[in-house]
Parts: C-alpha cells; sequence; structure tokens
C-alpha cells in the first residue's frame, strides 16, 4: 500500500481547498460515531478530485463538512487561506452562494418552480437587482447543457439526466470557483451517466475546481486524483493524470487494480 | 384474530411513543374536545337534574299573580271552584322591606352590615304548608320559632352570614330582632335575575313586620294545577276574571324555569358551543396529521401491501392507532371532566337541590363522550380509504401516495402552475418572499389548517367576550328598557310615595353635579287582550327619543305608547297599531309608537308618554352626572339621605341584575380566552412541527445553494404569521358580523325580551388585544420551533 498522499502532486499549484485535522462526531448515537478521523487533505485550484471508499466511510460528512454545510467537531477548513469554521451562518452561506456549486445524488428542485427558475434561485438570491444578467446566464447554460427547451417545464416533466444537468447549471450560475459533487450519477442509468459525467468533465476543463465523491470507479477515472477513506480516515490516494478520452477503459482499469488493493 | 388484535395495538402503542411530540399535541387536543363536551353535557344535566330536584320537592307554583292590595277571598274561592284543573291553592301573604332597613351581625366577629346595596325586593313571609315551600340544607322545610328567621341563600354568600348571627328590621316601631336559624332555598326566587327574595319568619313574627309599619304588604296568589302545561290557559282565564286581584306581577311555571336555568344554562350551551368548536379544530387535526402520516410511511404502507396484507388489515393498523388515542382522550376528558362539573355546578348545588346521581347522569356524558369518539373514529376510517389507493410500485419507487393515473393528474397540473411562474417578474418581495408565497400557493392544502384553526379560535375568543362585553356595558341598560344614564333613583314601598318623589326629584334638580333629571312613574294599567283586560305595567314620562334603541319605530308622545318586544308579540301588535287600555275606569285607545327591547319584569313592559304621577306603583328618576364627578359617590351620598329610595350608579344596577348571567359569562369568557390561545399554540406547534419535517429536503437545497439559515427560519415564521394573521382576522370580522346575529338568534329563541342583539363590545379587548394575543401566540410558536434549526447540521436536512 501507498503512503496516504493528501497534497496535490502540484505541489507549486495555488491550494484552492485544505482541511486540517478535520474530525467529526455525531452525539445522536450512543455512543458518539467519529465519522470523520483527523483528516488533512489539500484541494489544488482547478483540480478534480474523487473521494471514494465503501458505504460507511464517511465520504458525504466529508464533502459537507469541508463545503461548510455542517461545522466540524475538531479542526478548520481553509477556502483560500480563509477558515471557513470562523465564519457565522449569514458568511458561511454568502461563501457557499457566491464561491461553491453543489450537485446532489437526486436533484433535490424545489417543486414549486419550474426548471429555468430553480436555476435562476440562486443568482436572484445573490444578485437581486441583476435580473437581466441572471436571466441571461441561466439562458447560456442551459444553451450549453442541452437542455433550454425544457426551461418552462416542471421538474417532474423531464429526464433523470436532464434533470441532473439541470442540477450543474444551477451549481454554475453563480460561476464558483468550487463545485461539490455527491455520488451525482448514482441514481442514472449508463446513457444518463455518461451525459452528467461529460458535462461535469466540461465544468472542470474550463477550470472549475471539482470534488465529487462516487462509488463507480468508472466516473473517479475522470478524476485528476483520487483519495480512499476507510473509516472516516483517508489512508491512499492516487494520482491520474488529465483525463484523456481514448485512455478512458485504461485508467478505470488501473484504478480498479489500486481500489481492489485496497480492499473496496 | 386475538393475535392480530394485539399485533395492531402493539404497533400502535409503538408507533405512539415513537412520535411522542405529534401524538401527545394530538392527545392533548383531542382530550380538550372530549372534556368540554362532557363537561357542558354534565353541567347540563346537573344543572336541569337540580332544578327538576328542587321543582321536585319545593313545589312552586305553576301560576302565581301578585298582588298590592286588598283580596276578594270569595271571588278566589270561587275560580278555584270553577276550575278543576287546580290541584291546589292558597293566598301567601308578605311584608316587602327595603334593603337599607335591614340590618346584620356577626354573632362570631361582632362585624355588621346592612343590605342596603342590594336592589331586589327583600320579602318576610310564613312557611307554606302544602306547595311553594323553602326548603334548607337538608331539603326539609323548616318553620321558624319566634324570635328566628331563615334568610336566603343567596345572602349566606352574598354576606358571609352563618347560623346564629342576627338579623334586624328597622320598623316603623322599632327595630325586631331576629336570630338566623338557617337559610332556604327559594325555587321561585331562586335566581339573580329574579327580582325578590324570600325570608321565612314565624306567624308571630309575621304578625309583628305587618302590624309594626314600614313595610309593603304584598300577596301573592298561588296555583298548583295537576298539569303544569296549562298554566298559560289558567293564566288568560284568571286575567279575563274581573272579580280577582291582579295588581302586580304574573308568573308561569315555565318563567320560572327559564329564570332558574338562564346563567348555568349559558355556561353550558357557551361550554358544549366551545366544544363543537374544538371538535372542528380536532378532525381538520387528525386530518392533516393522518394524511401527513400516510405520506411519511407510504413506502412501509407499499412493503406491507407486497406481502400481501389487505388494504383493510393496513388501515387498521393505523385506526387501532387513532381509536386507542381517540378512546384515551375520551376517559382523560371524561375523567377531568368529572371534577369541572363539581366546580362549575358548586353555585347550582347551594341555590338549588343536589340532584341524585341517576342514570342520566351517567347516560349523557357518555353519550356525549360517544358522540366525540364516533366523529373522529368515522372521519380517520374517511381519511384511511387513502389507502387503497396507494400502489405498490408507485409507493415503493417514487414514495407517492397516489396511483399512477392521480399521479400524473397531480404532476400535470403543477407543470401548469410552475409554467406560468416567473421567479424574476416580482417586485417588491423579494426573493424569500416570493418563495414563501410560492410554497403557500402551491401547499395551499395543507397551510389551510393554520388559517382555519385561528379562524375558529379567534371566534371562540370573540364571542363569548363580545356577549360579555354587551351585558356588562352601561349601554346594556337600553335592552332593559331603560335610559342610558349615570345615576338611577328607585321609590317603591312607601306610604307617601308621591311626595317622597317630589323632594328627591327638587333636590336632585337644584343639584349641579347632576345633569338631565328626569322622572317616571310605573303605572298599572290594564290593556284588552285576547282573553280580556289584563295588568299592564306601564312606565310613565317624558321619554327621550334617544334614550333608548327601539327595535321598532321610536318613543311614545301624546296618545301613543311603545311596548316591550314580549308584550308586543303578548298583545300581537306592531307600530302604528291602536291598543285599548284602561286606568281608573277610564278608557282610552293608544297608538303604537315603536318596540324595544327589555329584561326587566320577566320583559313584559310599557312606556307611555304623560305626567301622571299620582296613585303610582313607583317612581323612577334617571340623571346624568356631570364631567368630573363620581356617579357612584352621589349615588351614596342620595342613597343615605333619602330612606325610602334606593339611589344606585347604573354600572351598579347592570352589575347586580345580571351579576349572575355576567359571573357566569365571566367563566364561559375565561375559558375560551384560555382554551383559544392554548389550541391555538398546540395546532400551531404540532403543524409546523410536521411541516419543518416535511420541508426537510426544500429547506437543505436552499441551504446548499447560499440561503443562509436565517433566511430559511424567516421564510417558515412569514408563512406562520401570513397564516394565523389571515385566519385571525377572517375570524375577528366573522365574529364582528355574523356573529351578531347568531347569538341574537340563539337569545330570541330562549324568550329573554331580547329579539335583536347589538354586540356591545370592549373594542380595544375584543377587536385589537385579542386578536394580537392569538397572532403573537402563533408567531412565539413559530419562533420557538423554529430556532432550533440554527444548531443543525444542515446535511442532515438533505441525508434524512
Amino acid at each position: 500500500m501507498t503512503q496516504p498522499t493528501t497534497e496535490p502532486v502540484t505541489e507549486r499549484a495555488r491550494i484552492a481547498l485544505a482541511s486540517r485535522g478535520l474530525t467529526k462526531t455525531f452525539h445522536s448515537t450512543d455512543p458518539p460515531t467519529r465519522v470523520i478521523d483527523g483528516v488533512d487533505l489539500s484541494v489544488a485550484s482547478g483540480e478534480f478530485l474523487v473521494v471514494m471508499g465503501a458505504s460507511g466511510s464517511g465520504k458525504s460528512t466529508l464533502l459537507y463538512t469541508i463545503s461548510g454545510m455542517d461545522r466540524p467537531t475538531e479542526g478548520s477548513v481553509l477556502l483560500e487561506g480563509r477558515d471557513l469554521t470562523s465564519l457565522d451562518d449569514r458568511e458561511m452561506s454568502r461563501v457557499r452562494l457566491t464561491r461553491m456549486g453543489f450537485v446532489f445524488q437526486q436533484a433535490h428542485f424545489l417543486a414549486n418552480l419550474n426548471i429555468g427558475d430553480n436555476i435562476l434561485l440562486p443568482a436572484l438570491q445573490a444578485a437581486p437587482k441583476d435580473k437581466k444578467g441572471a436571466i441571461a446566464r441561466v439562458d447560456a447554460l442551459l444553451e450549453r447543457f442541452g437542455i433550454a427547451h425544457v426551461r418552462r417545464h416542471g421538474i417532474t416533466q423531464v429526464s433523470g439526466g436532464q434533470l441532473q444537468r439541470a442540477s450543474i447549471c444551477r451549481a454554475l450560475v453563480c460561476e464558483p470557483s468550487l463545485l461539490f459533487a455527491d455520488e451525482p450519477t448514482g441514481s442514472l442509468n449508463s446513457s444518463m451517466t455518461l451525459e452528467v459525467m461529460d458535462a461535469l468533465t466540461d465544468v472542470h476543463r474550463e477550470g472549475t475546481t471539482l470534488v465529487m465523491v462516487t462509488h463507480d470507479p468508472g466516473c473517479a477515472a475522470r478524476a485528476d486524483r483520487v483519495v480512499y477513506l476507510r473509516d472516516g480516515s483517508l489512508v491512499d490516494s492516487r494520482e491520474m493524470g488529465a483525463w484523456r478520452p481514448e485512455r478512458a477503459s485504461e485508467r478505470e482499469d488501473d484504478l480498479i487494480a489500486w481500489l481492489r488493493g485496497l480492499g473496496f | 384474530m386475538e393475535t392480530r388484535g394485539f399485533l395492531y395495538l402493539r404497533y400502535a402503542c409503538n408507533d405512539l411513543i415513537r412520535n411522542k411530540g405529534v401524538h401527545v399535541a394530538l392527545l392533548v387536543v383531542l382530550t380538550l374536545s372530549a372534556f368540554l363536551m362532557a363537561t357542558g353535557a354534565m353541567v347540563m344535566e346537573r344543572m336541569l337534574g337540580s332544578v327538576d330536584e328542587l321543582f321536585e320537592q319545593a313545589k312552586p307554583p305553576h301560576f302565581l299573580q301578585m298582588h298590592v292590595g286588598d283580596i276578594d277571598a270569595d271571588a278566589l274561592a270561587g275560580f278555584a271552584a270553577e276550575h278543576p284543573e287546580i290541584e291546589d291553592w292558597h293566598v301567601v301573604e308578605m311584608v316587602g322591606f327595603d334593603g337599607a332597613t335591614l340590618s346584620w351581625e356577626r354573632s362570631h366577629t361582632g362585624e355588621s352590615g346592612d343590605l342596603s346595596d342590594s336592589l331586589i325586593d327583600q320579602l318576610f313571609t310564613t312557611q307554606n304548608e302544602e306547595f311553594d315551600l323553602l326548603l334548607d340544607e337538608t331539603d326539609a322545610a323548616p318553620d321558624p320559632s319566634p324570635g328566628e328567621t331563615y334568610l336566603p341563600v343567596a345572602h349566606r354568600i352574598a354576606f358571609d352570614l352563618r347560623v346564629g348571627d342576627e338579623l334586624r328590621i328597622a320598623t316603623d316601631s322599632g327595630p325586631l330582632e331576629l336570630r338566623v336559624a338557617g337559610f332556604v332555598r327559594d325555587a321561585q326566587m331562586a335566581s339573580s335575575l329574579s327580582s325578590a327574595t324570600r325570608f321565612v319568619v314565624s306567624e308571630a313574627d309575621f304578625q309583628t313586620l305587618e302590624g309594626a309599619g314600614g313595610g309593603a304588604p304584598e300577596s301573592i296568589v298561588e296555583y298548583r294545577l295537576d298539569d303544569a302545561g296549562s298554566a298559560v290557559d289558567l293564566q288568560r282565564a284568571y286575567e279575563a276574571d274581573e272579580a280577582l286581584p291582579k295588581n302586580g306581577q304574573a308568573v308561569t311555571y315555565q318563567m320560572i324555569r327559564l329564570v332558574n336555568a338562564f346563567g348555568d344554562g349559558l355556561v353550558a350551551m357557551a361550554l358544549v358551543f366551545v366544544s363543537l368548536l374544538l371538535i372542528v379544530i380536532a378532525l381538520l387535526n387528525v386530518r392533516f396529521v393522518i394524511r401527513g402520516t400516510l405520506e411519511d410511511e407510504v413506502r412501509e404502507i407499499g412493503a406491507m401491501k407486497a406481502i400481501g396484507l389487505p388494504d383493510r388489515s393496513i388501515s387498521g393498523l393505523y385506526l387501532t392507532k387513532y381509536s386507542v388515542m381517540t378512546a384515551l382522550a375520551c376517559v382523560l376528558g371524561g375523567l377531568a371532566a368529572i371534577v369541572a362539573t363539581g366546580l362549575l355546578t358548586r353555585s347550582v348545588q347551594v341555590n338549588y337541590v343536589d340532584a341524585p346521581l341517576g342514570i342520566a347522569a351517567f347516560v349523557v356524558p357518555v353519550t356525549a363522550l360517544a358522540l366525540v369518539y364516533a366523529f373522529v373514529l368515522l372521519l380517520c376510517r374517511a381519511v384511511l380509504r387513502r389507502v387503497r389507493r396507494i400502489e405498490v410500485v408507485g409507493a415503493l419507487v417514487h414514495g407517492s401516495v397516489l396511483d399512477e393515473k392521480r399521479a400524473a393528474r397531480r404532476n400535470r397540473r403543477r407543470a401548469r402552475r410552475v409554467r406560468g411562474t416567473a421567479l424574476a417578474s416580482t417586485r417588491g418581495l423579494g426573493v424569500n418572499g416570493r418563495l414563501a408565497m410560492l410554497d403557500l400557493r402551491a401547499e395551499a392544502g395543507q397551510w389551510v389548517l393554520l388559517p382555519l384553526v385561528f379562524f375558529l379560535a379567534a371566534v371562540l375568543m370573540a364571542l363569548p367576550a363580545n356577549l360579555l362585553g354587551t351585558f356588562e356595558s352601561p349601554r346594556f341598560v337600553t335592552y332593559m328598557g331603560d335610559a342610558e344614564s349615570d345615576v338611577r333613583a328607585d321609590l317603591l314601598f312607601s306610604e307617601d310615595l308621591d311626595e317622597a318623589r317630589d323632594e328627591l326629584l327638587r333636590s336632585m334638580r337644584d343639584d349641579e353635579r347632576l345633569t338631565d333629571v328626569r322622572a317616571f312613574s310605573a303605572l298599572l294599567y290594564e290593556a284588552e287582550g285576547e282573553e280580556g283586560w289584563e295588568t299592564l305595567r306601564v312606565e310613565v314620562g317624558e321619554h327621550d327619543p334617544d334614550a333608548i334603541a327601539y327595535a321598532h319605530g321610536g318613543s311614545p308622545g301624546p296618545g301613543e305608547i311603545a311596548l316591550s318586544v314580549l308584550n308586543a308579540d303578548e298583545y300581537g301588535l306592531s307600530v302604528g297599531d291602536g291598543l285599548a287600555v284602561r286606568r281608573g275606569g277610564e278608557e282610552t285607545t293608544l297608538t303604537v309608537s315603536g318596540i324595544y327591547q327589555d329584561v326587566t319584569s320577566g320583559g313584559f313592559t310599557a312606556k307611555a308618554h304623560g305626567e301622571e304621577v299620582t296613585g303610582a306603583a313607583g317612581h323612577m328618576v334617571y340623571a346624568n352626572t356631570a364631567p368630573g364627578t363620581d356617579a357612584a359617590m352621589i349615588a351614596t351620598e342620595y342613597d343615605e339621605r333619602f330612606d325610602t329610595a334606593t339611589v344606585i350608579p347604573m354600572r351598579e344596577y347592570v352589575r347586580q341584575t345580571l351579576a349572575y348571567v355576567t359571573g357566569a359569562l365571566q367563566s364561559a369568557t375565561l375559558v375560551s380566552f384560555v382554551f383559544a390561545v392554548g389550541v391555538a399554540a398546540l395546532i400551531t406547534g404540532l403543524f409546523l412541527r410536521l411541516r419543518l419535517a416535511r420541508e426537510r429536503t426544500r429547506m437543505g437545497v436552499l441551504s446548499a445553494i447560499g440561503f443562509s439559515t436565517g433566511e430559511i427560519i424567516a421564510q417558515v415564521r412569514g408563512k406562520t404569521f401570513l397564516a394565523v394573521v389571515v385566519g385571525t382576522v377572517l375570524g375577528t370580522v366573522f365574529a364582528a358580523t355574523a356573529g351578531e346575529p347568531m347569538i341574537g338568534s340563539l337569545l330570541s329563541v330562549a324568550g329573554l325580551g331580547i329579539a335583536h342583539l347589538e354586540f356591545l363590545p370592549n373594542p380595544w379587548l375584543v377587536y385589537v388585544a385579542y386578536p394580537l394575543a392569538l397572532i403573537t401566540t402563533g408567531h412565539l410558536i413559530a419562533v420557538a420551533l423554529t430556532a432550533p434549526l440554527r444548531r443543525v447540521d444542515k446535511s442532515t436536512w438533505l441525508r434524512g
């Protein structure tokens, strides 16, 4: 087993996000459960990082804690050098609104809004006075991801793939520098998975830092780096190099072999 | 079968424990409904039972005629002989004394006082032998020895008197001292609405009082009939017979019963009214909770269906839970009702005879509780019919309670709606406001619970308070047939009545502190009714057109008469009709100028224009006080200066006359207020708890995309506030508009002489303070329930 490498390979690269001694304990269980146990992790600006691990290893908790959705029990999270744990709720939500985007396993759209308005919502919240600019950005994203025709559709009227692409649009509408994805293909079939991963790869290629949790080695193979979590601790990491579609299966096989070695 | 029943029960109990908060709130609302329903039923049963019991033992007359003056005993005997339906009859002789001439002294403390504040007639009489008995605490009819007296129980409570205390009567020949030997309950004059009360003395003391002077002799001719229902026929026959004494009020058995039942009946009615509203609230709530539960547990239901459990069994699981809960609520409510009934009927037990606990005492509240149980279970059954519609695939895969067809229809409906909305097009509200409004619109079916509950709570608070405000308002005297004024003086029972009146009037008119002094005389006319000439009490004087509220027409001018609603009904007259009257042999026809509401003298009164004062049965003088003067102080001063007059501030007069009713209404108002606020708080809490659980994902999404917890909380509080305000405002408007005719028609059915009720509420209290209290309650609950959201890890909202 290789030594866990939690630092990105390009050491000189600017660190977008870092955690130091990150610990999360749930006190609602008896005895309390330590789900994240002293994780040190750095994500370089523009990097595509995938977090893998068995069910219950703490992947999603790590994602929600470093993204500021949840408060860590101990440790700190630094976003471009700024400690997120010192921010109050209002400041933290502002950071999420302007600097981060989220894509979930379920699209989690508000049922009372149509697809277009669901995407527009964060943009209006970020700049309520710039409605025109916000609408223009929504239109451009819908065009880019090929779903402009469903702009006024209800969320039950579109396919899962379209919904997840709309979810990526929503995550990108405020032009964040960091995108978090929690099993974004977890409930999609293979063709829809491909649609969504292509979209995310595009987003990454344009310079957005991407942190994704997944079970699917095929999806993970697109990452620059994969880290492996076991019982709340980072146990290993693997540099994958830049994504090249023509080497997709080779990367996937390599990754699977590595994961097998870790008992995945 | 037994195993299945046990399984259901165990499932029900486990589920009740699992969702404690929601179930406790639901249980409390159900218990309160059951409690009030049972209490209302029990109070009514106890009260009617006690009144019946007192009537059974005291045997009040079925018809009685009061009379001042000589009595032709032969004519009475002749009348009785002609009417075989008369079972028994007698003439009761009484001597009336002004309250100011009666004083008491407590033997144990030496404290003393008088009855001058009591505005009703204090009548001394001896115990009757056959009927109209005055009963002591042991339900015996005591016959006091010379030197002893039995006082009305109401005086024991009002003046805290005990056996052994002393009563002194100031007669013209000096004081007569009597020892209090006990207290008696009086079937005929038990209610505070009754205008007189009776003291029992020995035959010897009665003779002394009659001969001593200072009292006003009065007689009552009383009849017991084979059938109490024929009292009205006997009254007609009696009034048609000119030889019979009738210089006074005539009263039938039905009127006595009504007056007795009024105060406590009102409380029982209020309780039943409150409980009905609560049951509606409980039913709305149960429906909301069951629908919510089915949505939450749709996957479990799907799984149960998938393994082959029939719909009936699945509904049975839920039904068992709600039947256990409702049964528990009924038992708890019933037990609490027993305690509450004991407290509420204390006055009934004192004034009347405690009814034996018969089968009705058990059957009536149990039936009331059974009704509550049946209502709730029927509703549960109806709502649980939805289980049948749930399809296995829809439930397990999509978590949908709807079958495919319905789900598709709902999706189409939603899609149509969202197509039309445009988040960016709104001005003014802001993103948070707009989101909250859209949510309210989309989830209106759920949120409607809050406005409905607050509507009912506002009505629940406002109606009894409005009625109480009306009864307590100084303007209420205009319903009592009196002009609104600050001071009222009554002159009754005096030999030189007219002289006393002149003197009082002169003093009052000369007094700079008093303005607008008006005098009226109570004259006994005879009016021609269907069955011949009948006594009609007429208040004669200069009637100010604006002094009292006329339901129809206006005040009487020369040659005119105004009638109370009940008199107008009795004679079948309306404004403009003629009424033949006579007094002192002189017959004339007066035109009806107006019809007004009156609750005094049994509601049978009249007003005529004139200055005739000689031979009046009594006089009334009204006056207003100049600004800055104290009506109570002036009234006390005049009351002391003029022995023969009872001078009181008007507010006090209204208070005393309606003391029992307003007392009862005060309790009802307090109960309504507490219950309305309590239930509103409880249901807001329960609703928000369930709503917040349902909105977790929505809140998680909003948090992830950058809405602060403060904004998410503000949305929930804003929605709650809006729902609460809409419900409260609509409820208050309803109570102020439709509530008036609603309560009015109830009162007019009761035949109390009020045909048209106009609320005289304290507007600041009822229309400002009460709604504010409700809205504040709703808001505080929302604040309390949403505050913990700040401490929660937001990811739990998304991850379940």
